[in-house]
Order: C-alpha cells, then structure tokens, then sequence
C-alpha cells in the first residue's frame, strides 16, 4: 500500500491539523506515515498545502502526485489538480458553517473510503482535540456517512509508530538530556521548539524565555549557564547572525551553551517559511576569533533526538559551545519510527560536587577541560570575555595569551576521539558510487537509493570537527562522487575539500526555498551521468 | 568583615585620581556593611560587568563574576536569576554601555523588575576609547568623532528608568563616597530592578564635569518623598546632563516601590538549576508520540 495525500486550503481552515490528524491516524494502524508541509508567510488567506505520504514500507519524503486532494477551498484544486494520478479522488469540503469544522467532514469522507473504524477516529480526535472533540466528531461523523467504503485497508505492517516532527525530536532530546533553561526570540523555523517548550515546561519543570531580542537571548543563556543551568538557544540565520558576538563569548567563557539553528532561505529575511542548507559555512565559521565548536546537523527526528542529546553531553563536557544544525524542512515535517531510542550518553552536568576553596575557573588541564564550578558552591567562580588567567582575572601579557588559547584549543584531540565514536558518518545502501549529504536531504536520500543503480549514500552528522579520514576514505573507495545539498552553491563540497583535500565536481543542488523529493535526485544524476 | 576582604591583589589601571576609585570603595564598604548586618550571602552574590573603564571593577571585587561584553550587561543578569534565582546580582555599566549598546536591553530590564541591583559609571564619554560622546554627552561637547560638536541633546537616564517601571531609582556621586555606599546598600537590599546612576567625572576627556558637580551637586533625602512619582519625576528632571548653565544636580533616592518581581513569574524556579537532581523517564517523554 503506498498512498500520496494532499490537504490544502486557505490559512486558517486547517490543513496542517488535518494532515496532522490522518498522519496520526495511519501511524496509529502500523503505517509509516511522511508529512511534508508548504505554506506562505501570511496568517489568514493564501495558500496551504500538506503532502502525506502513507506507505506499509518506511517512507521519508514526499512527492508530488496524488491519489487523493483533501480541498478546503477551490483554489487547492484548481493549483493541484493537474498533479492527480490516473484514478485518483478528489474529496471538496461542503459549504458549512462553521467553516472551521469542513476539514473534519473530509477526515471523515477519507477514512470511510479506507473503511477504518469510525470508533478509531472519535478515540483520536478525543486525544488530540480534547474538550473541543464533541463538535470535531459530529462533523467526522458527517463525512464518514456521506462517504462510501472503496478501498478497505487491514492494518499495517507491524506495530503503532511513532509519529514526530524533528523539531519535536530536538525537544525531546533536550528533555531528555536534562535541559534546564530555554531562551529564544521567535523566527521561523524555530519559533514551534519555543512553543514545544513553553506548553511542556511545568510538567517538564524547564524554565522558557522570550527575551527582548537575540542578543539578549544568547547572553542570558550563558548568565544562566554560568549560574550552573543547562542552557539552550534557539534561532534562525538572521537571529543567528546577531549572535554571533554571544557565540563568541561562549567560546572564551567556556560556558556550554546549545545553539539550535534552523535554517530558511536567504541572504536576508529570504523566503521566511521555507528550506535551505545555506548557513553551513555560516555556522561552521560564525564569531570573531578562533575557538573550537561542535556543528551537528540530525537528518530526521529520531536522530535529532539522539543528536541533540549529544549535544548537551558535548558542550557540558567540553565547555564548547554546540550548534545543532537543522532547517525548516526538518523542523516542521512529521515522521514514524518503529521505536525511538534513548542516547546511552549520560546526563551529567559535569559540575564539580564540591569544589576546592583554591578553585581556579580556568585550571589548566592535560585535557584543556578545567573542572566546573558554579557560583554559590562556596569558592569564587568567574567568567571572563576578556582574556585571563587560570584564576580567570584579566590579563594583557604575552605568555598568558598563548597559555590560554592553547588550553581551549588543547580539548580538539580528546573531543575527536570521542566524535570518533557517535556515528558522525553514516552509510547506506550498496554501490560503488556515492551521494554525499548532511541534514535534512537524508529522507529524500534514503527514498531514492532503491531506486538508483550501484549508489551508496554517505551522511555527514558532525560536520565540525570534521569526520575528514571518514569521509575521505569513502569517497576514496568510490566512482563517481556526487554532493547533494539543499543550497546554490553546495557548501559541503568546499568543506570537504579543505577537511581532506578531495575535490568534488558533481553537485545536486536546489535552492527554490523547496526541499528535495527523490524524483528530483534520480533525474539529475540520470542528467550527470550523460 | 572588612572593606579590605572584598579587594584583590590585581594590579589597579584606572588613571591616578579616577572617581572610579569611590565607586569601588563605596562598592567594598556596602558589601562589608550588608555582609555584616547578615543581609548578603557573600558567597552567593555575582556580579557583572560590560566593557569600559567601568568593567575593570571586575578585577578589583572579590566576587564572582562575569566580565561580559559591551552593552550585555542586563541579560547576562537577568539569565543568572534564571539559572539560580538565590543569587545577589549585582551590576555595573558605563553610560556608553548601558545606554547606546545596550538601551534595548535597559528598556526591557526596566519592565521586567528582575532582582537584581544596576549602577551606572556616568561620566559621558566613551574614555576607554579616547573619549567618544555618548548618549549621555552634553549638546556641544566636541571630541575626535565629533569635531562639530554634538549635535544632540543627552538621555535622562534617571526619566527613562522611571518612566520604563525601574522599581528603585537613585543617583549618587563618586566622589562622595559615605552617600553613594548608603545607596548601593538600599539597592541591594530593594527586592526588584534598583537602579543607580553614579556620576563619574571623566578627569582626562570631561575634566569640566568635576568642578561643575561639586558646586552644583545636593542631596534630595531630607526634602523629597521617594514614595511618590510624579515629585520623583520633577526632581529628575532638575538637571539635564548638561553644563552650559549651573543647575542644582539632585542626589539621593527618587523612587521606590514594590511590584513581583520577574523570576517570581515562574513557579518552577524554585531552587539553583544545579541542584536539580532529574529522574529522566524516556517512556514518559516520548508516549505523547504514540
């Protein structure tokens, strides 16, 4: 069974929700379900689309033709119809009102086309809706009525799955390895982690924060870092950029600090509510100085779960800061897992117990890595931008200078190793001849390998440090060599090339503001291999 | 404890002079003072500083501290109250700092009544970089960057801290030490954002200031209700920072009031993060999912 959904409409009238809801649903059955979501920068009006792919093999991405339209309004069948596969259905909401409740007539006109139980969906839309389910199911049970039962599906193959989106996958992560402390400025994409975060926080005892303005956001982050909390920052490239002098801070302060950073198309504001990989470099590169950072870019959302644990366990450890590289297509696409495992990294604060009356906040150390304090342990602790000691008090002479650099950069050996170790690379599929990719171009990758010929896929998750003698040994063993990156100009081939020396020529690149679908992949490498 | 017990042994790189050295003495002898009324935990007080010759203090206090950038002052503060809340917070910026990097967040720190104690250097030049207006300079004042002289009028930084809901509001003069001590000592113990504007006579690149406030410089206590607004807004707004006519300059306490104070908006912040000892329960955490 392999069926392509889509749910359009105005802004407002649903159509997120509703492919929520199906996804859910279908996952609830033993399907795996990909939810891939399309919208403008507007609150009422314009256009909204979702694409559900539902499939009883996994499934991580999406595609373009249909067997069903879920329309909300005319507007989504006039932009879509051409796309409709031979056969395929289109369900129109009736005129209602109130018009808020037409989406849940066509949950209902669907499933009974699938003939699922109606008992199933009213148990949903309890869970999800909760006091507002008595009017959702009347209008659910209206369309199940009107509809008539085509193609009767048994359940799929295995047990219920998770349903997620990364950016749900990145919070539990962040619960998971003990976040204390949330800070960020609302930007889109990252703007639903802070939601995420905010709804959850009493019952996850996490403090979240909408401070006056980015800077503010990553300078309170390391106030609160330095105060002993597990500090976590979210934002956009532009937000970014004006944390960059924070980022910086974090670097010399030595307080740990995870930067989420979810990308959208620019230069600028650029295309606000879209996808791109374009601030790879940015993000490798971002802060005057030279310091050490770990950037780690999760392909899905179990392993943003899994990443962003690392990420805690990194930048505590290390005291570096940690950026976790994701974009919009990351951020707001839902996927389903069999099961979603626990990193086994502990949760440590790595926080001296009790810290000796001579503490130096600054010690040098065989690993570069000074013991943690906080204040209110007893002895001072001090943090400082400007460059210091070992006690952590300002200096201006030569030796110190070199001393301290070279302690910071002193954890690089020590960090690799264990990087070494996370699965910073991952390879897939059979071939002598590769794709090489990071982020979220992995689910379009992992659908268009079983149809490509004598293709491996290599993901790169820690593109800082760089995996270099990882990566170059796969690339050494293969043919062609072909970079696949959501950007316009393919930023991973010029990484590459400085980490290993290895040119790369053959480039995939999309830059519309649109993520990859497999089709997209099979065409251009039919076109460079002609 | 003694004054003495809150200096280090760094080496003192304020210009021969510098009123900063009442700051910092004032700043000693308040925490010896609070210290020994038991109404300061010494090893729980942090203090934080900007960039400037104010931020030097950093070296001088023996406190824990965070030498933080230019203009971040204020959320460096408010993010320690966020990660442990039991912590004395006690800052100093230079009107540069605080006042043309770092106004939005003044803006903000004033609304959100954070508890924490804010003092200004006031002496209205960037010195540090060879004396710079900013926005606290006088119309007029003519330096390197503006050899045609300033050409606009300087912030109130006592009106904007009212107006904007700062909960304690004051001025003192460095070079009065026994005064401003009793000032920092009532910020600190004011429960809400206490802010003080310490004026600072720059003697290298605002040298007129100083013969200009000691002449003109009185102490409002004895006469003003710190109670009430509108007469603390009068009062603020005797002197306008600018010296082209002597004016009375007002010091002492304008305002004080009670309003909940930011950190008590969250219940869950309750204890120092640190001490958060969590039981991690994966299965709770991704049920929702499923």
């Amino acid at each position: 069974m392999e069926k392509t959904i889509l749910i359009g409409g105005e802004a407002g009238l649903g159509s997120a929700v509703t492919s929520h809801f199906i996804g859910k649903i279908f996952a609830s059955l033993g399907y795996y379900v990909f939810n891939y979501r399309d919208y403008p920068s507007l609150i009422r009006g314009g256009h909204n689309f979702n694409i559900l792919k539902i499939s009883d093999k996994p499934v991580y991405s999406h595609e373009y033709k249909y067997d069903f339209i879920l329309a909300l309004d005319q507007k989504t069948i006039d932009i879509h119809k051409k796309d409709l596969k031979k056969g395929g259905l289109v369900f129109k909401s009736k005129e209602m009102e109130p018009k808020i409740l037409a989406n849940d007539v066509l949950i209902g006109l669907l499933f009974k086309h699938f003939g699922v139980n109606l008992d199933i969906l009213f148990t949903a839309s309890e869970k999800v809706f909760g006091k507002k389910a008595d009017l959702i199911k009347k209008a659910i049970e209206d369309g199940y009525q009107s509809g008539s039962q085509k193609e009767p599906i048994r359940r799929g193959s295995g047990q219920e799955k998770y349903f997620i989106s990364g950016t749900e996958g990145i919070g539990i992560g962040s619960i998971a390895a003990g976040l204390d402390v949330y800070l960020a400025y609302p930007m889109t994409p990252t703007t639903p982690l802070l939601t995420f975060f905010a709804k959850r926080q009493l019952e996850n005892n996490i403090l979240v924060f909408q401070p006056e303005n980015e800077m503010a956001v990553i300078n309170a982050a390391l106030g609160a870092s330095f105060a002993g909390a597990k500090a976590m920052v979210g934002t956009s490239g532009g937000g970014f950029a004006l944390m960059t002098e924070g980022l910086s801070l974090a670097a010399m302060t030595e307080l740990p600090l995870v930067i989420y950073l979810g990308q959208r198309p620019a230069p600028a504001t650029g295309l606000a509510t879209h996808t791109a990989q374009g601030d790879l470099k940015f993000a490798l590169n971002a802060g005057h100085g030279e310091f050490l950072r770990v950037v780690l870019a999760p392909g899905d959302a179990k392993e943003a779960a899994v990443r962003t644990q690392e990420a805690f366990y990194l930048t505590n450890k290390y005291r570096i800061p940690v950026i976790l590289l994701g974009d919009k297509h990351l951020a707001e696409s839902n996927y389903t897992f069999d099961e979603i495992e626990k990193s086994v990294l502990t949760e440590s604060r790595f926080i001296l117990e009790n810290p000796p009356q001579d503490y130096k906040s600054y010690k040098i150390t065989e690993n570069g890595i000074s013991p943690r304090a906080v204040p209110g342990q007893g002895p001072i602790v001090l943090a400082n931008s400007y460059e210091h000691n070992d006690y952590g008090h300002t200096i201006e002479d030569s030796a110190w200078a070199v001393k301290m650099q070279d302690k910071r950069f002193k954890k690089i050996n020590y960090l690799k190793k264990e990087i070494g170790k996370l699965n910073p690379v991952s390879v897939y599929g059979r071939g002598s001849n590769l794709l090489i990719s990071h982020g979220s171009t992995k689910g379009a990758l992992l659908d268009a390998l079983p149809q490509l010929k004598n293709f491996r896929f290599l993901q790169i998750s820690y593109l800082k440090p760089f995996p270099a003698e990882m990566v170059s040994r796969e690339i050494k063993k293969s043919k062609k060599v072909i970079l696949v990156e959501n950007s316009a100009t393919g930023a991973l081939a010029d990484v590459i090339k400085e980490e290993t020396g290895i040119v790369i020529k053959n480039k995939i690149l999309k830059y519309d503001g649109r993520p990859f679908i497999p089709e997209d992949i099979i065409k251009s490498i039919k076109k460079i291999k002609r | 404890m003694k004054p003495e017990d809150f200096g280090t042994k760094e080496t003192n790189t304020w210009c021969p002079g510098c009123p900063n050295f009442g700051i910092l003495q004032s700043a000693k002898e308040a925490l010896a003072e609070l210290a020994n009324e038991g109404k300061l935990s010494v090893k729980d007080a942090a203090l934080v500083v900007g960039i400037g010759c104010h931020a030097k203090i950093y070296d001088y206090l023996n406190l824990n501290g965070f030498n933080g950038l230019h203009g971040r002052v204020l959320p460096v503060c408010l993010g320690i109250k966020l990660g442990n809340p039991n912590l004395t917070v006690i800052c100093f910026g230079g009107d540069g700092d605080t006042f043309d990097e770092g106004v939005s967040h003044f803006v903000h720190a004033c609304r959100y009544n954070a508890n924490i104690t804010m003092m200004v250097h006031i002496n209205q030049v960037f010195a540090l970089t060879t004396g710079q207006a900013t926005a606290l300079t006088e119309k007029g004042f003519v330096d390197g960057s503006t050899p045609l002289g300033q050409g606009e009028k300087p912030i109130n930084s006592l009106v904007l801290a009212l107006e904007l809901g700062a909960t304690f509001v004051a001025r003192g003069y460095a070079l009065q030490v026994p005064h401003l001590k009793e000032l920092m000592k009532k910020a600190i113990i004011h429960k809400g954002f206490s802010y003080i504007d310490i004026l600072q006579p720059c003697i290298v690149y605002h040298k007129h200031s100083v013969p200009y406030l000691n002449k003109n410089i009185y102490k409002i206590e004895e006469t003003h209700d710190a109670g009430n607004f509108s007469q603390a807004l009068e009062k603020a707004r005797e002197w306008d920072y600018s010296y082209e006519k002597d004016t009375k300059v007002p010091i002492g306490v304008f305002y004080q009031t009670q309003r909940p104070t930011f950190e008590s908006q969250w219940p869950q912040l309750k204890q120092p993060w640190y001490t958060v000892d969590r039981k991690i329960n994966w299965d709770n955490i991704i049920r929702e999912f499923k």
